[in-house]
């Protein structure tokens, strides 16, 4: 395995996560850009998953070749914040949607 | 095949969220012996999040949306879809790449983790995986107590 920046990967996890959850926001909320979405692939969650790994994929090569900064610890616990509020806001945006309805 | 394919999807997910407590476990107490092995159980959990994936999606795009969605709408728990899967279906798309920063962590920080440095990210992260991989597990069982009490 080739040299990893750990720093590139926990900002691309971070990044990721939040455009999974814009992206799952965004399409509930506006039909055409769910159909745009599901026109790529046949089905809309493929098409998530599908831009969320060449997003991250991208991310990390643009980001890769920076050099490690002080605040790498800080920035390592960055996707544990996104992960607990991107799930907490997907919930509680579906929760709302069908109480709501 | 319907059957087959949750069963697979369900069981290789729990291989990954054991995988990771696995990692967790290890690294408690970090040495050679134990990041080696922290390292294949990363790898592990990693193969078997992106397998889940795949069939876990397979199953959703060719059978969940023609013959389940619908049941479980017109039933009597149509939050199990309408919030439940809707949930299930976005949050694991977190699972696969928190995985691969996981086995990334491990590999980068492998001489830190030796002298008990960087360990802190690394044990909350794995711990993260395997919570919300078992929270997909719970939410797997509402979405097909949905579908059951739908049909019967």
């Amino acid at each position: 395995m080739k040299k990893i920046n750990p720093q590139a990967l926990a900002r691309s996890t971070s990044f990721t996560i939040i455009l999974i959850v814009i992206m799952t926001i965004w399409s509930e909320l506006h039909s055409a850009f769910k159909g745009v979405l599901t026109d790529m692939s046949g089905h809309h969650w493929v098409s998530k998953g599908i831009i969320s790994l060449v997003f991250f994929a991208i991310m990390y090569f643009l980001m890769h070749k920076k050099a490690v900064g002080h605040d790498a610890k800080q920035c390592e616990m960055g996707p544990v914040w996104m992960t607990v509020a991107g799930g907490l806001i997907i919930f509680i945006f579906y929760l709302w949607h069908y109480l709501a309805a | 095949m319907e059957l087959i394919l949750i069963g697979l999807h369900a069981g290789i997910g729990e291989i990954g969220a054991l995988s990771f407590l696995w990692v967790f476990i290890e690294l408690l107490s970090p040495n050679l012996q134990r990041v080696a092995r922290a390292k294949v159980a990363a790898m592990i959990g990693v193969v078997a999040l992106f397998t889940s994936w795949i069939i876990g999606g397979y199953y959703y795009v060719t059978f969940y949306g023609a013959n389940v969605k619908p049941a479980i709408k017109a039933g009597p728990m149509p939050w199990a879809h309408l919030v439940m899967t809707e949930t299930k279906e976005h949050v694991f798309l977190f699972l696969p790449f928190l995985a691969i920063l996981i086995l990334g962590l491990i590999h980068a920080h492998k001489e830190q983790l030796l002298k008990g440095e960087r360990i802190k990210s690394i044990l909350i992260l794995s711990l993260l995986v395997f919570l919300i991989s078992m929270a997909m597990a719970g939410m797997g069982y509402m979405i097909s107590s949905g579908f059951r009490s739908a049909i019967t």
